[in-house]
């Protein structure tokens, strides 16, 4: 009888922290984001936009400063600068760009892969965690151990600006992790119209992408309001957003790696901000 | 001669191949020559502590929704245009010397009186058929009003009257033929 209650007590912890993992793997996370002043700029010369980092549950609340160092602009001819001022405070960091030069500039705050490894090891079958990819695994876990699975975590925290005629090349991709391509260009998003995205893994549409979008203003309504959609076979979600703002998109697709030399699998975001404008 | 002939049977073959595909090609001939449209267009005393100038863009579309004509922009500095936010996404970012050839200056409340001479912004006089026109009216601290009325273009006369809105007033639209 004790025997067979302490097995159940063990059985119910190590669910408990099973579960407790899988949460902080997703929905602990803060996700990380960029919400821009404006998204069009019609002076002529160009004008000053600015930007806040931040990582946070609430769609547009800032809470935790994540850096706005590697922040990068695509300029429409495809090449990189730099912001022009960084400020990282308590709870976000800014930063600022002249957008001067005709066409659409994508604004992305990327972060760089992170690795960790899942195992068992010992008599328990406690899932145990390392920060280790596949390379270095082997030196950091224990010997015997089972159930070894490395996973590979990659955030995109994107968004569009442009500066009189729209422009097409500053959304192409890299190729890599999980990529957004907007079909419908993110200068085009109007209240009321079907906008269509395409989602591409290591370079390849991708089916089965999860994504959230979610309208600002959750803090002084009653529900999410969020819209689900899941990619189709071509890598396609459509939406309608009924209302003119800002919204946050959460995109997520995890997945297999074949012949990577650092790990298994994949867990990869892109949380993607863009507006839709009044009709 | 002869090398006038095989060009005359190709024009034709368009015309009938068009006519079936779209019907509206049928009476495809431009509007009157002397056809305008007069447009009454009233801004309204608004009582409030920040009254700004409103920025005012009225234009016409045709029926595949694509803008033919500017006729009116008031907006003074161009760092506001993106705030006529329909104007600006179908029109206004594509062409900055069209825009530099029609803004001119905010204006006060009061009535105003403007024409349309037919002519698309290319100078050309547009052909009969269905267009709408547009008014977007803008106003800091204020609020923003898109009015829109649909517009028969042909050979006969009308007038619309657009009902006054928060940001606008009485607006007509005079179409006429000769």
């Amino acid at each position: 009888m004790m025997l067979t209650n302490k097995k159940l007590k063990a059985l119910t912890m190590a669910c408990t922290v099973v579960a407790g993992l899988a949460a902080t793997a997703t929905a602990n996370a803060h996700p990380r984001w960029v919400l821009p002043s404006h998204f069009t700029v019609s002076k002529e010369g160009g004008d000053w936009l600015t930007f806040d980092v931040t990582a946070s549950h609430g769609t547009f609340v800032f809470d935790k400063p994540a850096g706005s160092e590697s922040a990068q602009v695509v300029m429409p001819d495809g090449r990189k600068e730099r912001p022009n001022f960084v400020i990282r405070g308590k709870r976000r960091s800014i930063f600022d760009f002249y957008f001067e030069e005709e066409g659409t500039h994508k604004v992305q705050i990327n972060n760089v892969p992170s690795y960790y490894t899942q195992y068992k090891a010992g008599r328990r079958d406690t899932v145990k965690w390392a920060p280790a990819n596949k390379a270095e695994r082997d030196t950091l876990l224990p010997e015997k151990s089972r159930d070894v699975v490395t996973q590979l975590s990659f955030t995109r925290a994107e968004s569009y600006i442009t500066v009189g005629k729209p422009t097409d090349k500053a959304l192409e991709m890299d190729g890599k992790y999980l990529e957004l391509l907007p079909i419908t260009h993110p200068s085009d998003i109007v209240e009321g119209e079907e906008v269509s995205f395409q989602f591409y893994f290591n370079g390849e549409p991708q089916q089965g992408v999860t994504a959230e979008i979610t309208r600002e203003g959750t803090l002084y309504r009653n529900q999410q309001e969020q819209i689900d959609v899941i990619s189709d076979s071509e890598g396609k979600v459509t939406f309608t957003p009924d209302v003119a703002g800002r919204y946050l998109m959460k995109a997520n697709y995890k997945g297999e790696l074949k012949n990577n030399p650092l790990a298994d699998t994949a867990s990869v975001n892109v949380h993607f901000t863009f507006e839709a404008m009044l009709k | 001669m002869s090398s006038v002939f095989p060009q005359r049977i190709k024009k034709s073959q368009l015309v009938a191949a068009l006519a079936l595909v779209f019907p509206l090609v049928l009476h495809a001939a431009p509007i009157p020559e002397n056809a305008k449209i007069e447009v009454e267009f009233e801004l309204p005393k608004i009582d409030t502590a920040m009254y700004a100038r409103p920025y005012v863009a009225v234009w016409i579309e045709d029926a595949n929704r694509k803008s033919v004509r500017t006729v009116e922009l008031w907006v003074g500095k161009d760092e506001w245009l993106k705030d006529l936010r329909s104007w600006w996404r179908k029109v206004g970012r594509y062409d900055r010397e069209l825009v530099d050839a029609v803004t001119s200056a905010t204006r006060p409340a009061g009535e105003y009186r403007f024409v349309w001479d037919g002519l698309d912004d290319q100078g050309n006089r547009v052909e009969q058929g269905d267009y709408t026109f547009y008014a977007e009216v803008v106003r800091e601290h204020g609020g923003r009003n898109y009015l829109r009325q649909k517009l028969q273009l042909s050979d006969t006369a009308f007038v619309h009257k657009i009902a006054p809105t928060e940001e606008t007033g009485d607006v007509s639209i005079s179409y006429k033929v000769r």
